[in-house]
Order: C-alpha cells, then sequence, then structure tokens
C-alpha cells in the first residue's frame, strides 16, 4: 500500500517535470497548444465541480465566471495596459466577488436547488453575456489581443500560454484535493448528499457554500484570463458559448464530479477524444461518438469513472460483513442531578392555519431520560424539530445547559451540544459509514484533530456493533442497521442532550430489544436523553420521566408507570370508556 | 422615442415571433412538468425535422404541409423511444438534461455532417408574403404559425383538463402512486405524452424550415429564451407556455426597437430571474 | 371471502415491514386492524391496495389471485383506497379528484351518478367543487379522499387513519360515513390507532403489533383482552 503511494507520488512529480519542460524540449507548436487545451479544460472541469459535484449544487452558468475572467483580463490589458500576469488575480478576484454575490442571494431561497438551480445561472449567463456586448467593455465588435505583449516566461509566447495553463490546472488539481480533504469538503459532500441534515449536525451551510461558489468562480475566473491570451480574439457569442459549461457538465459527470480526481480525468478523455477526430479531419463524426459515449456512461456509470473504479476495489477488498450484535451492557447507577440541561418555555408553533405545539413547557435534567409520548399528530416530532433547530419557533424559548438557543440556526445548536436522529434514517447516502460518523464527529462535537475524531468515530461504529461495516455505503445496510448507524452519529458529537425520534419504529422484535439494549448502555454513560417512541413497553422500562404531548400541550408529566396509569392519558390513547 | 408607429409593428412582429417561441416551449413544458424529464433535445428534434422539411422540398419539391404529415408521425415515434430509455434507467431529472443535451449533440453533428454547416435557406413564393392593416405588415407565414400553435395550446390545455387521460397524466405527476391506485398506468401515458411533445418539434420544425434561415449550430440559438417561456408559462400548461412566449416575443421585440438589438435577450431573462427570486413556488 | 390474504410478507425501504398477516374480510363486513403507530397497518393496507408488492403470501379478491398484478390493476377489480394523510391531488379541482376516482371505463360509465351520490353524502364539496383540493380544511379534503374512493364503485374500501388531524367533532361523523359506506354495499377495511371508535363500528377486528397480528375476533371479546392495553400504553 504505502509502496503503491510511494509509487504514485513519485509517477506524479516526474509527470509535472515532464510536462513543465515539454515546451523547450523544441516539438511543434501544435502540442503546445494541444496541451494547453487540455489544462484549460481539466481546470474548468474541476473548478466546476468544487461547488457543483462536491456540493450539488448544479450550474449551467459556469461559462459566466469564466467569461468574466476573459473580458476582465482582455480590458485590463488592452485598455489600460495592465501586464498579463497582474490581470489575472484580479480576473479571479472578479469572478469570485461575482460567484458570491449571485450565492448570497439564491443561497437564502430554499428552493432554488437542482434544476431551477441550473436554470438560475443559466440565465444569468445571458444576462452578463447582453450586458458586456452592449457596454463599452465589448461594443459588439470584439477584443483584439493582438496588441498585447505576453509575458515571456518562455521562448515563444504558445510556450508561455502553455505554461501559464498548465501551472493553473495544477493549482486547481491542488485546490481540488485540499479542499476534498479538508474540512470544507466533508461539509460540502454533507450538503450534497441532505443538506438540512448537515446543517442538524453542525455543518455551517450558507458560508460553505458561499465558500466553495467563491472558489469555483474564482478559478474559472482565471483561467479565463489565461485563456483570452490563447483565443487572442474575444467575442461575446464566441464566449458565452451554451455548449461550454455543457461540456464542463459532462466532462466531470463522466470522471466523476465528487472525486477530485474525477472532471481531470473525463476532461482529458473528451479532449483527447475530440481532438484525435479534428485531427483525422472527422470533427463532427468525433463529436456525434462523444454523444453517445455521454449518454452511455451516465446510462451505466451514473457516478461516474473514479467513483465506480474506487466501489469496485472495495468490493473486492471488503471482508465478509458481520452482523451488528450489541453486547449487553449493565446500566450503572447513574445520578440525575438538579442541573437543568434543557428547559423549554411556553413555547409554539405554527405551520400555517395548524398550531402544531400550542405552548409547551418542559424541564429534562442532566442525567435524566425522558420518553415524549402521545396520539399522532399531538406535536412531539415537531418538539424534537423545533428544539434541534429544523424548524424556527413561533413564539417561546428554548435553552439548552443555560444557553438561549431559540433563534440560533441550526448548525449552532447542534454545536452548543444537542443531537438528533431522525425517524426514517437519513444517512449521508454517498458517505461510507464511518465517513457519516466522522462527519456528525467533527461538526457537531468540539474540535479535535482529526485522527481523535475517526479514533472516536470508531468507538461509536463499534458500540452500536457496526464495526465491519465502516467501509459500507449506507445503502448496504438493512434498516435496523441505519437506525444504528443514526445513533452512532448522534452520539460521536458527544452531546450534551441527545434527541431521538422513534428509534424502534419498523424493527423486528428481536431487533427492538437489541436497541433497547443500545439505549440502555448510552444511558449508563449519563447521556441525558429525551426520546420519541411509540413502543410503550420500551418507554415505561427506559424512562426516569414521561412526558405525554397532547393537541400540542403538554397533557401529563411524571413516572412512568402513574403516567400511564392515568385515567386521563388512558382516555386519550383509547377512548373515553375504556379507562372507566 | 420611435415612432407609434415603429412601437406597433415591433409588438406585432414580436408576438408573432413570440408564437414560435412558445410553440417549441410547449413540448419542453409538458415533458417537464407532467413526466419531470427535462428534454434538451427538443431543440435538435425540431431543426431535424426543419431540414427534413427543407430536403424533401428543394430536392424533390415536396410541398411543406406533406412533408409535415411524414415527419410530425416520425418524431412521434422519435419522442416514445426517448421515454422508452428514460424509464427503463430510471433517469432522473438532472440525468435527463445530460442525456438529451448528449442526444442534441448528435443530432447536430449527423445535420453538420449530411448539410454541412452551410446556412440553409427554403424559398417559397410563400415565404414573404405578408399584407397589410392600417400601417401595418402582418406577415402570412408567422400569423400561419401564431394560429396553430394557439390551436395547439389551446387543444393541449383542453386534453389536459378535459379528458381521463388528461386528468390521469396530471394526477400522476402530482402523485403517481395514489393516481395508479385509481388505475392510472402512468407509463403508458407517459409514451404518449413524450411522443406529443416530440410531434410538436416536428410541427415547430416544419414552421422553423419555412421561416428561418437553418444552420446546425442553430439549434442552440433559442434555448436559453424558450427555457426562460416554459418556466415564465408554468411547467406543464401549453397555454402558459404560449402566452408567455408571445410576452416575451413582445418585449424583446419593443427592446429592439426602443433599446438597440442586442439588449433583447436581457428581457427574458431578466423576467426569469425575477420570477425564480421573487417566488421560487411559481413551479 | 371478499379479500383473502394468507400469510402475507410484506417489507421494503423504511416502511415497516409486515410478517405472516393472515385476515379476511367478507362482502358487507367492517374489518378493523388495530395497533399502535409503527406497527406496519399503513404497509398492510398499501399492500392490499397494490401499492406496495408482497414478499411472500397470496393475496386473492373475490377468488382472483392478485399477488402479480400490478398496482393500477388492482383498482378494476374493486378495490378502492382512502390513503393515510388523503394524499389528493392538491392542484387539481375538487371534482377533477372526484373524478380521478372514476378514471377506469366501468366506473366512468357512471360517472354523473357516483357524482350525484358523493354530493349528496357530502353537500360541502357541491361548493367548493371547483377549488382545488389542496385549499380544503381537513375534515373537507377527508372528504374528497372518501368520496374519490366511491367514485371507483369499488366492493371494497380501504381505509387508512381516516381519523388522523381532524377536530374531535369531525371524526365522529367520519365513522358514521363509514358505516354509510358500508350500508351502500361495500365493505370496509379499516386501520385505525383510535382504538375505540375503530372496534365500535367493526363487526370483525384484528391487533396488529410490530409487523404480526396478535389477536383477532369481535370488538368485545378483544377489548378484554390485556395485550391491547399493553400495546398502547406498555403497562
Amino acid at each position: 500500500m504505502t509502496n503503491a503511494q510511494g509509487l504514485a507520488k513519485l509517477g506524479a512529480v516526474l509527470g509535472i517535470l515532464v510536462f513543465a519542460f515539454l515546451p523547450v524540449a523544441g516539438l511543434p507548436a501544435f502540442y503546445d497548444s494541444f496541451f494547453y487545451l487540455v489544462f484549460f479544460w481539466v481546470s474548468l472541469a474541476t473548478s466546476w465541480a468544487i461547488l457543483s459535484g462536491f456540493a450539488g449544487y448544479f450550474s449551467l452558468g459556469h461559462a459566466a465566471f469564466f467569461g468574466i475572467g476573459m473580458y476582465t483580463t482582455a480590458t485590463l490589458a488592452t485598455k489600460f495596459e495592465v501586464p498579463v500576469l497582474l490581470t489575472l488575480p484580479v480576473a479571479a478576484g472578479l469572478s469570485a466577488l461575482f460567484g458570491v454575490t449571485i450565492g448570497a442571494v439564491v443561497f437564502r431561497l430554499r428552493r432554488l436547488r437542482g434544476e431551477l438551480f441550473a436554470l438560475l445561472t443559466l440565465s444569468v449567463t445571458f444576462v452578463i453575456a447582453t450586458v458586456i456586448l452592449n457596454t463599452p467593455i465589448d461594443g459588439g465588435a470584439g477584443i483584439f489581443m493582438s496588441a498585447v505583449p505576453i509575458p515571456d516566461l518562455l521562448p515563444t509566447p504558445t510556450g508561455t500560454i502553455y505554461l501559464l495553463g498548465f501551472i493553473l490546472c495544477l493549482a486547481t488539481l491542488a485546490i481540488a484535493w485540499t479542499v476534498a480533504h479538508s474540512r470544507l469538503g466533508m461539509g460540502l459532500y454533507a450538503i450534497h448528499d441532505d443538506e438540512d441534515v448537515a446543517e442538524a449536525k453542525g455543518v455551517p451551510t450558507f458560508k460553505y457554500k458561499i465558500a466553495a461558489f467563491a472558489l469555483s468562480a474564482g478559478i474559472a475566473g482565471a483561467v479565463g484570463g489565461v485563456h483570452a491570451l490563447y483565443v487572442g480574439f474575444i467575442t461575446v457569442s464566441g464566449t458565452f458559448e451554451l455548449t461550454v459549461p455543457l461540456f464542463v457538465v459532462l466532462m466531470s459527470v463522466i470522471g466523476g464530479s465528487r472525486h477530485w480526481f474525477g472532471p481531470a480525468v473525463g476532461a482529458t478523455f473528451i479532449t483527447v477524444l475530440l481532438y484525435a477526430f479534428i485531427s483525422g479531419g472527422e470533427a463532427m463524426v468525433g463529436r456525434a461518438i462523444v454523444g453517445a459515449i455521454l449518454i452511455l456512461s451516465i446510462l451505466w456509470l451514473p457516478d461516474g469513472l473514479i467513483p465506480a473504479l474506487k466501489k469496485w476495489r472495495v468490493r473486492r477488498a471488503v471482508s465478509q460483513p458481520h452482523r451488528a450484535e450489541v453486547a449487553p451492557v449493565v446500566p450503572a447507577a447513574r445520578p440525575i442531578k438538579d442541573r437543568n440541561i434543557l428547559e423549554v418555555r411556553a413555547v409554539t408553533k405554527r405551520f400555517g392555519g395548524l398550531q402544531a405545539l400550542a405552548g409547551v413547557d418542559l424541564d429534562v435534567r442532566e442525567g435524566e431520560i425522558v420518553g415524549l409520548v402521545g396520539p399522532n399528530g399531538s406535536g412531539k416530532t415537531t418538539l424534537i424539530n423545533v428544539i434541534s433547530g429544523h424548524y424556527p419557533l413561533t413564539t417561546g424559548t428554548i435553552a439548552v445547559d443555560g444557553v438561549q438557543i431559540g433563534a440560533l440556526p441550526a448548525h449552532d445548536i447542534a454545536r452548543r451540544g444537542v443531537a438528533r436522529t431522525y425517524q426514517i434514517p437519513r444517512p449521508f447516502t454517498n458517505m461510507t459509514v464511518l465517513e457519516n460518523v466522522v462527519a456528525a464527529a467533527a461538526f457537531g462535537g468540539p474540535s479535535r484533530s482529526s485522527k481523535e475524531i475517526r479514533d472516536e468515530a470508531l468507538h461509536w461504529i463499534g458500540f452500536t456493533g457496526l464495526s465491519g461495516k465502516e467501509e459500507v455505503l449506507p445503502a448496504g445496510l438493512n434498516l435496523h442497521e441505519r437506525k444504528f448507524l443514526e445513533l452512532a452519529r448522534a452520539l460521536a458529537a458527544k452531546p450534551k442532550l441527545l434527541l431521538l425520534d422513534e428509534v424502534l419504529s419498523g424493527l423486528n422484535p428481536t431487533e427492538v430489544d437489541n436497541a433497547i439494549q443500545l439505549v440502555r448502555a448510552i444511558r449508563a454513560q449519563g447521556a441525558t436523553i429525551v426520546f420519541v417512541e411509540h413502543l410503550m413497553r420500551a418507554v415505561v422500562e427506559l424512562s426516569d420521566r414521561v412526558a405525554v404531548l397532547n393537541e400540542g400541550r403538554l397533557f401529563a408529566l411524571g413516572a412512568p408507570r402513574e403516567v400511564m396509569r392515568d385515567p386521563r392519558v388512558v382516555s386519550i390513547y383509547l377512548g373515553k370508556a375504556y379507562a372507566a | 422615442m420611435p415612432s407609434a408607429t415603429l412601437l406597433g409593428q415591433a409588438l406585432i412582429s414580436g408576438v408573432l415571433a413570440g408564437g414560435m417561441y412558445g410553440l417549441l416551449a410547449m413540448g419542453l413544458s409538458l415533458s417537464w412538468g407532467l413526466l419531470r424529464l427535462v428534454n434538451l433535445s427538443h431543440f435538435a428534434l425540431a431543426f431535424l425535422s426543419a431540414y427534413i422539411v427543407y430536403e424533401l422540398g428543394t430536392k424533390y419539391g415536396v410541398a411543406p404541409w406533406w412533408s409535415a404529415a411524414m415527419v410530425v408521425p416520425v418524431m412521434f415515434g422519435v419522442g416514445a423511444a426517448q421515454y422508452w430509455l428514460f424509464d427503463r434507467f430510471h433517469v432522473n431529472e438532472l440525468a435527463s438534461l445530460l442525456i438529451t443535451f448528449s442526444f442534441a449533440v448528435i443530432v447536430e453533428a449527423g445535420i453538420q455532417i449530411y448539410w454541412t454547416a452551410d446556412y440553409r435557406r427554403f424559398e417559397t413564393h410563400y415565404s414573404t408574403l405578408s399584407f397589410k392593416v392600417g400601417p401595418f405588415f402582418v406577415p402570412v407565414l408567422e400569423l400561419v404559425l401564431c394560429v396553430v400553435a394557439s390551436v395547439l395550446a389551446w387543444g393541449t390545455w383542453m386534453w389536459l383538463r378535459k379528458t381521463y387521460v388528461g386528468k390521469g397524466l396530471r394526477a400522476a405527476a402530482e402523485d403517481a402512486d395514489i393516481a395508479a391506485a385509481y388505475g392510472v398506468d402512468h407509463r403508458k401515458l407517459a409514451y404518449l405524452l413524450s411522443g406529443i411533445g416530440a410531434a410538436y418539434a416536428g410541427i415547430a420544425g416544419t414552421f422553423i424550415a419555412l421561416i428561418a434561415t437553418l444552420a446546425p449550430a442553430q439549434i442552440w440559438a433559442w434555448l436559453g429564451v424558450v427555457f426562460a417561456v416554459v418556466i415564465i408559462g408554468r411547467l406543464g400548461n401549453p397555454l402558459g407556455a404560449l402566452l408567455a412566449g408571445m410576452l416575451i416575443g413582445a418585449s424583446e421585440s419593443l427592446a429592439m426597437a426602443v433599446l438597440s438589438p442586442a439588449w433583447a435577450p436581457v428581457v427574458s431573462f431578466s423576467v426569469l430571474i425575477v420570477i425564480l427570486l421573487w417566488d421560487p413556488e411559481w413551479l | 371471502m371478499l379479500l383473502e390474504t394468507r400469510h402475507l410478507h410484506i417489507g421494503y425501504g423504511d416502511a415497516p415491514a409486515v410478517w405472516d398477516a393472515t385476515l379476511d374480510v367478507d362482502a358487507g363486513e367492517i374489518v378493523s386492524v388495530i395497533g399502535p403507530n409503527g406497527a406496519g397497518k399503513t404497509t398492510l393496507i398499501n399492500a392490499i391496495a397494490g401499492l406496495l408488492r408482497c414478499r411472500q403470501g397470496d393475496l386473492r379478491f373475490d377468488g382472483v389471485d392478485m399477488t402479480n398484478l400490478k398496482a393500477h390493476e388492482f383498482c378494476g377489480h374493486g378495490i378502492a383506497l382512502v390513503p393515510e394523510g388523503r394524499r389528493l391531488f392538491a392542484k387539481m379541482s375538487v371534482e377533477e379528484n372526484l373524478e380521478l376516482g372514476c378514471y377506469l371505463q366501468a366506473a366512468r360509465a357512471a360517472r354523473s351518478d357516483s357524482l350525484e351520490r358523493v354530493y349528496a353524502l357530502f353537500p360541502v364539496l357541491r361548493q367548493k367543487r371547483l377549488q382545488p383540493a389542496g385549499e380544503l380544511s381537513g375534515g373537507q379534503q377527508q372528504m374528497v379522499a372518501i368520496g374519490r374512493a366511491l367514485m371507483a364503485r369499488p366492493r371494497i374500501v380501504l381505509f387508512d387513519e381516516p381519523s388522523l388531524g381532524l377536530a374531535p367533532a369531525i371524526v365522529d361523523d367520519m365513522f358514521d360515513i363509514i358505516v354509510r359506506v358500508r350500508d351502500d354495499g361495500a365493505a370496509v377495511l379499516l386501520v385505525e390507532q383510535n382504538v375505540l371508535k375503530a372496534l365500535g363500528i367493526a363487526d370483525r377486528a384484528y391487533v396488529l403489533e410490530q409487523g404480526r397480528i396478535v389477536a383477532q375476533g369481535v370488538p368485545n371479546e378483544l377489548l378484554d383482552q390485556p395485550h391491547i392495553r399493553e400495546a398502547y400504553l406498555g403497562v
């Protein structure tokens, strides 16, 4: 393994050296131009993927940022005679600023995802193109770059452009690698799979999306700046051409847009293919064949080439998965302290005309387990959603460990020690079990080194009996295991308060017993838990106190056996006559 | 400020030109709104039809309406075949966009190989015919196009509204499971609708052949505007698509007259951006 | 027997699974399936409506083996579903929602007659017939959902939690309506968490707990079983 890695590193270094000195090797200028185009598409496709592949915000407006870069460099170099190298950071900065501005507006609207985001970015492209066309920036005539002095980094101008493209390409890949292996990348991947859950696990989604947009647009701007030199004559119709963003998308998707190196593979593959046909004089046949390959690859490799290869390797490497079993843990004596961890005061929540919560007060003491029960539609899950910040409060206050959290965004609440599970498990579907738990630990828990986070994650994976499944994707787990993955993710955040939403629903009797043991084990560690549950046997067994909600109000509160025998409670469950 | 006559003329030309936007938008709007498939190849199919009509007309002297009678059923088959592919591979919205883009690239390449990248024009003795109403010129072909588009839009709208098949389609678009529980065979209807959408591309293509100058790259020329029209007219609403098309056509034409021709694209996209930002529930 | 299930095993995705479910509904009967939330009641009823496939076991309706039929083929045999949460076509008008109920040829022939009957049963729907169904109140939406099922001229109506999310006064009306549906000739399979109401109108009942049928019988007998109390209250 380390040997292979070393070999790959050596290969990469050698490759970089070879490519860096290629222009001075005396090859025909054709090669400079050809390789430049490969670098160009690799950079562009990779930069697109940082926002659209990693975070899943599919943009069709990449031509806009690339075009802004082109026109920035062209305008500064021709009209203001700024040295070309100095224009590149400006081009990048301006594009990034533009991306941030669009993001700041668009990312506030929850529904603007998927194809609507794609359309919006596409529209922005057309508007920018028209504005540039009709203002002195272009004026309809286009900009000639022939008079612009190209910096003499290398003896020939084509060599210089090649080198700039190459450096930019390396920088782009380095940025993509860094992002993919950083906290930012982990957050973006989580956003891609389920933005609400990412937020609830502590990912500052808005900030991260803006950062990704800035990076993506900024790189595209710099690439555009260099491309202005390559093209020499810049026109609006040539720059903001629709097929540019579409090809960028396809290159990334074919290679695997969630992987830092995927777009590079796709871009190289398609550029080489197109070029092969052009040089063979069959450009159009080539385009048609590329089109056909795209269709086939999207149908059969929807995740792209690199992930498909990785999956194949993992499938071969993974040992026989074994069944999740939890060793019985004897509950330790566990004092309930006087301090309140959770204080809910007069909380109401209204959805349009529906009053889901009509003034709920509830205190939960440190180390306590409170069962939250009530008939369907009584507001249990809404209360969990309100405490965890998924829905904003209508009125009232909520304090966790003395801190008011009612007005905070969900990711802030998660960071202040509130973790939750979902009734229907919502794992990050493209992340392995380990990655799922690591992300929850990294964003929800205290800040630690990545090694500690990983150990923490492994600990909880073992604790919930998922050992041996670390590298499995959630789709490979059964419902029972996915519920436990939910638990592992919540526990890895080391919460002060754990909110469990129907952990037991849908499990068969053996699995239920298994899960009850697990909750007991969690309790033994001194966690404070509020859990919504319909399986009354479990509620009675596990809770210190039971809170009964009915029609959005706290209806009864007390020791489980007493509360569940209270005639009033019996009557809301079974009807009046039954209680008598 | 241009004269009233000029503005009036711009308005008339704009509305008539908008008929083409509306006609192209209809098929797209149906498949996107009711099948959740974004069909970029719609434009390619329209141009392919246009080239076929052009070929039959110039080489073999076939009248465009006879060509249309041949092309439209073929396109229906193509549309149904596309749906087979989408259904077979459980294609989602984004993947459908990528696949149909690739399909459009293939068609574009095919057109360029057979007809070359040269500009083609199907000259007929009626292609420049127009009549005068007061001070205004009304081009006949464009008027016919608008009438056809209106009939189709209204007919499709009524079909979706009044027939059981139409209601079944709309119901399945909202909740396919429950629609199935009442006997709606969504798949069968989807084949039909996908075919109809493509057939509309064939009809649009026939008019493109008669009105426009053909070049392979023109496939992409209307894409942006027509997408804006689809959204502004609301997904799955053919009448809305036509009205939005005429609205956008008129605004573009007025913008050309008042500002300058090059400002036209800003109109439709500004409207689209405003709608998306103002009320994303629009769809 | 009109409806017979034998040893059904249903379980897909994240829906609660059901094992070994054997139950019967005869013509003219109201049969209730009660049980706490998450027991698999909706899973069971969706499988009988054809929305979920059965993994194992037999599903027969009026002697016809339904196990391998597609979802859209169930309605034609006379099975109509009033789904949990109503699931109306929210953007379509009330009348269009009702008309969807008589989508199939046989029911379509009786459209105006059926429509009259539904409007007679729920006069308020006639006033609201052109409004989008999504704009109605919860109780009115439930009426549309029931009306939609009746439009199909079903031989059995499957009710999934008809009282869910409704004001108590309206809940009583809903159960009266269910009895009327039976009196008009269709059998009823009712899934409810409101035990007393569900048992109050039922001829027979089954108790579903954690995916298994744990008890069955006539309502009075079931009410005395400790099973129910335990399932619902845990004590």
